[in-house]
């Protein structure tokens, strides 16, 4: 595993990635030519050999596209086609993307920078591409038919404009955009300040993804484009969890973390351990008034946000969607509450029709991830993911924060598990318990009802009881 | 004639022994009429048919049926139990003995009539003896012997023919009996799982996880399946006593049958409608049926233009007259012809009614030849219909199901679908077993019919269309 990661981050770092061979060198001859990434692992930041010198950012799961300078022109090359990405180790999906990854490479320009980029269509159908958020000539905006024709499959269209504001961008497609968003055509866009500027501050890590989501029936592979809000895989650059890599990051270093929203619904990202300040908006860097501490900031659909913190709290910190939904893999909506439901005696039956039934749910859905059952061919389980205390029983839109003493400015490998230091993990306690003294509310409600219920409510508590032979 | 009549001692030695070789000619014995059923239908009999009549063989017959009933009853050996032990086959073979006994007796000769006179006028004495017979009676037995032996055919045909169809009727009870009782076994786990179902439903709204509603709905399916148990249970019950009477089966013997647990596999392929044309056209029972009977009216039909025109007695007569005042006595000898005259009845009546059955019989022979070709394509489409129905089953819709059943279970470890829905899924599963097991079923009972229809017993066979259970919806 780390030998294979190693080697990719060799590979990023020598330039990326691998030329594309079904690409006709003579047909590109005007073109850069177009590079491609076949792993889906975290790529080391570019950083950059020509043109106006910047702080990379690190795509989370991702890479960043290389370009050439042509007459100080920042010439990119981005090849829309389908593609096969990994979600989850032992689960892919049959996506589109671009250059040979959904989301496509993120584009990295500084401020001021002229950008020629040139869309190669390889899909079944035309596309255009929308540079989300950019200042630029309305002709170059990408809403196909109304800025421009559409990129019919097999052509290639060259967009150019300069990137006139610093920030957090996105790219995706704007012809058929139900289907080609809900197959993953996407990717991120960062321009960096040219010059010093009192909004944006210098950090040591840079971080960015995208949030999307898929419908993907178990066992097959390619996302239902129908799917208007019930999605069962709620995604970071199109990982889901176990699959995304942890954000690892030295202790002190100033995080940022941009994240960008493409999702049909709006995700309350949560981080554990430390308090961050909203910098950054689709509109740019925020005026330093409005900015107050948080632990969760709203991103809503089609937004950016750009959070910055200092990693100051050594550990390894919880980073997820809080809609305890998005933090799980496929499951079915309409799977009934076992809870509390003695299946005494009732198993056997079950097993002499259905002989590998076992009981689930009965105390809770945690039983899903201690039983280590077969699951549909590819899928992923709906909630997994070994700690070094056990299952932490998660699932889709969920990472780890990595703050260490000792992770090397600009290295990005990941530390493995947390050292505690002695006395500073919860544990068991093990002296005598006394029955809790219940508390008995003071107030009444508001005002009665009209009509009584018919029967007074009587609240017991229930204790969870476990049974054998099961 | 004449010369038989010159000699008196010729013509009487003479009559006696034609009497006795022509009615030997023409009877018939039980073991004769059993013998032709073995042969005819020896690929149903396997020549083990017999009708027992004295307390010995009833008793060997006894044997053999215990000794059946003693493993579980396949259908080759459910037919041997019927052929040693059903009292309405054994009743089948008595009547068809006295069926061919009496065709044989049209071709034997009338007994000749004898009389003897004694007549006392004051001293005259006279004692008259007279032999008489039907002259035409005589001349036309070898034509009645003809017409007695295709009636003696015929009856053995139709004896073989009903002997063919009761065997199939065993064939094909013993097929619903063993298919019901698999069928039941399944209704029985359709209904385990629906109770499963229903108690689980049931704590659930015990424990408050539940609605009335949502645990009412899966109880109606459970109130549902054991109304289906109870059917699939008189089902077994009624094709297993349908087993029992066309078995002969006592009580006591009723209780020890045994079947076995499911019928037997399908056969690797199906007869091709080469081998089944080619057993058609081959000694068809119901061909020579009608071919018989129609033989059989033609040559009445001679016979009757003259029968029916007059009637011809012949008369030999001895008188001895003795005159005891005189002393003398002479003894007068001679012949008698006695002629119905017709006058009222010139028999045309009788010769068109003969005409009138030669004719029927002559076209029923030929509605039997043209629809014998037609019946049995029919029972071989029936039969190759069920066969590929059955297979289609067993090769593609049972293994689908499976697949289905598999990828739920599947679905269920990931919690991508309920226990409801895994349950629900597991009794489309058996229902399909059911539908598989309903094909079989249809599948052995063409096949017993199309045998019965090869040998010429055509028996009809209607197909029942297969339903399928209908697909549960995925509730993911």
């Amino acid at each position: 595993m780390t030998s294979r990661r190693d080697f990719f981050k060799f590979a990023g770092i020598a330039g990326g990635a691998v030329a594309a061979a079904s690409v006709s060198r003579a047909a590109m001859a005007a073109l850069p030519e177009p590079v491609m990434q076949t792993s889906p692992d975290t790529m080391a930041p570019l950083v950059p050999n020509s043109g106006r010198p910047y702080n990379p950012v690190v795509t989370l799961n991702g890479w960043t596209l290389p370009w050439r300078m042509n007459q100080g022109v920042k010439e990119f090359h981005l090849v829309a086609e389908p593609v096969v990405r990994e979600m989850a180790p032992g689960f892919k999906a049959h996506l589109w993307g671009y250059n040979g990854q959904s989301p496509g490479p993120t584009i990295e320009v500084v401020e001021g920078d002229r950008v020629r980029i040139f869309v190669t269509n390889k899909l079944p159908e035309h596309t255009s591409v929308h540079w989300h958020g950019q200042r630029l000539p309305s002709g170059m905006d990408g809403v196909a038919g109304l800025n421009q024709p559409a990129i019919q499959p097999g052509k290639t269209f060259v967009y150019e404009f300069v990137a006139r504001r610093p920030g957090t961008f996105m790219y995706h497609p704007h012809a058929d955009e139900m289907t080609q968003m809900a197959m993953g055509m996407m990717g991120f866009w960062v321009t960096h300040p040219k010059v010093k500027n009192p909004l944006i501050d210098e950090v040591q890590r840079d971080f960015c993804f995208l949030l999307n989501a898929y419908d993907i029936d178990p066992g097959s592979y390619t996302p239902k484009i129908m799917t208007m809000l019930d999605f069962n895989l709620w995604s970071w650059n199109s990982r889901i969890f176990p699959g995304i890599d942890s954000l690892n990051v030295g202790l002190n270093d100033k995080v940022r973390i941009r994240i960008g929203n493409l999702t049909m619904t709006n995700h309350p990202i949560h981080l554990h351990g430390h308090e961050f300040l909203v910098t950054g908006t689709d509109g740019g860097p925020t005026p330093k008034s409005t900015r107050w501490y948080e632990v969760t900031t709203d991103v809503a659909v089609g937004q950016m946000r750009q959070i910055e913190f200092l990693a100051d709290e050594e550990g390894d910190w919880a980073f997820h969607c809080h809609k305890s939904h998005h933090t799980m893999n496929a499951m079915g909506h309409n799977v009934p509450t076992l809870i509390g439901v003695d299946h005494r005696g009732l198993s056997k039956k079950i097993n002499n029709l259905i002989p590998d039934y076992m009981v689930m749910g009965e105390r809770g859905m945690a039983d899903m991830t201690e039983m280590e059952m077969p699951l549909p061919d590819n899928t992923a389980p709906m909630m997994t993911g070994e700690g070094p205390f056990g299952s932490v029983e998660m699932g889709g839109m969920f990472s780890v924060l990595k703050v260490r003493r000792d992770q090397k400015p600009g290295d990005y490998k990941d530390p493995g598990w947390f050292k505690h230091p002695e006395g500073t993990v919860a544990h068991e306690y093990e002296g005598p318990l006394s029955e809790p003294a219940r508390f008995k509310a003071e107030g009444g409600q508001s005002m009665p009802r009209v009509q009584a219920p018919s029967k007074p409510t009587e609240v017991k508590v229930r204790k969870p009881q476990s049974h054998s032979g099961h | 004639m004449r010369r038989t009549l010159t000699s008196r001692g010729a013509k009487l030695t003479v009559s006696a022994v034609a009497l006795a070789v022509l009615s030997g000619c023409a009877s018939v014995s039980l073991e004769q009429n059993v013998d032709r059923v073995n042969e005819e239908a020896s690929s149903f009999t396997e020549k083990k048919l017999t009708l027992s009549r004295t307390e010995q063989e009833r008793k060997e017959r006894a044997e053999a049926a215990q000794a059946l009933l003693a493993k579980p009853l396949g259908q080759r050996e459910a037919v041997q139990l019927a052929l040693v032990n059903s009292a309405s086959l054994q009743a089948l073979l008595a009547q068809g003995w006295a069926e061919s006994a009496d065709a044989a007796q049209v071709g034997r000769i009338a007994n000749p009539f004898f009389s003897y006179e004694r007549m006392v006028a004051g001293d005259e004495l006279e004692i008259g003896r007279s032999l008489s017979f039907g002259l035409l009676d005589l001349l036309t037995l070898p034509a009645r012997q003809g017409i007695s032996r295709y009636r003696i055919e015929q009856s053995q045909l139709r004896l073989t023919s009903d002997v063919v169809d009761q065997v199939t009727q065993v064939r094909q009870a013993w097929v619903r009996a063993v298919a019901a009782q698999q069928t039941l076994r399944y209704a029985r786990q359709v209904y385990e799982s629906a109770e499963a179902t229903a108690e689980i439903a049931r704590r659930m709204q015990a424990a408050g996880n539940f609605s009335r509603i949502s645990r009412a709905r899966e109880q109606a399916f459970y109130a549902d399946a054991a109304t289906r148990l109870a059917t699939a249970n008189h089902q077994a019950t009624a094709t297993r006593e349908e087993l029992v009477r066309r078995l002969g089966l006592d009580e006591a013997q009723a209780k020890d049958l045994k079947l076995p647990e499911r019928l037997p596999d399908l056969p690797k392929q199906a007869m091709d409608p080469q081998t089944a044309g080619a057993h058609a056209t081959r000694n068809r029972l119901d061909i020579r049926l009608a071919l018989s009977n129609y033989e059989a009216y033609a040559r009445s039909q001679g016979l009757t233009t003259v029968t029916s025109f007059t009637d011809i007695e012949l008369t030999a007569m001895r008188n001895t007259n003795t005159d005891s005042a005189s002393g003398s006595r002479s003894d007068p000898r001679g012949y008698e012809i006695g002629i119905r005259l017709p006058i009222f009845d010139w028999g045309g009546m009788q010769r068109d009614a003969m005409s009138a059955r030669t004719l029927a019989a002559a076209n029923q022979l030929e509605a039997t030849v043209r629809s014998a070709g037609s019946s049995l394509r029919e029972s071989y489409s029936a039969y190759r219909t069920a066969y590929d129905v059955a297979r289609h089953h067993r090769d593609e819709v049972v293994p689908l199901r499976k697949v289905i059943s598999d990828e739920n279970q599947l679905r269920y470890n990931g919690m991508i679908i309920g226990v409801f829905e895994l349950l629900a899924d597991a009794r489309d599963q058996v229902s399909t077993v059911i539908a598989a097991i309903n094909t079989e079923q249809q599948f052995w009972l063409a096949d017993a019919a199309l045998q019965a229809s090869l040998i010429g017993r055509p028996t009809n066979m209607a197909l029942a269309a297969a339903a399928a259970p209908a697909a549960a919806t995925p509730g993911h």
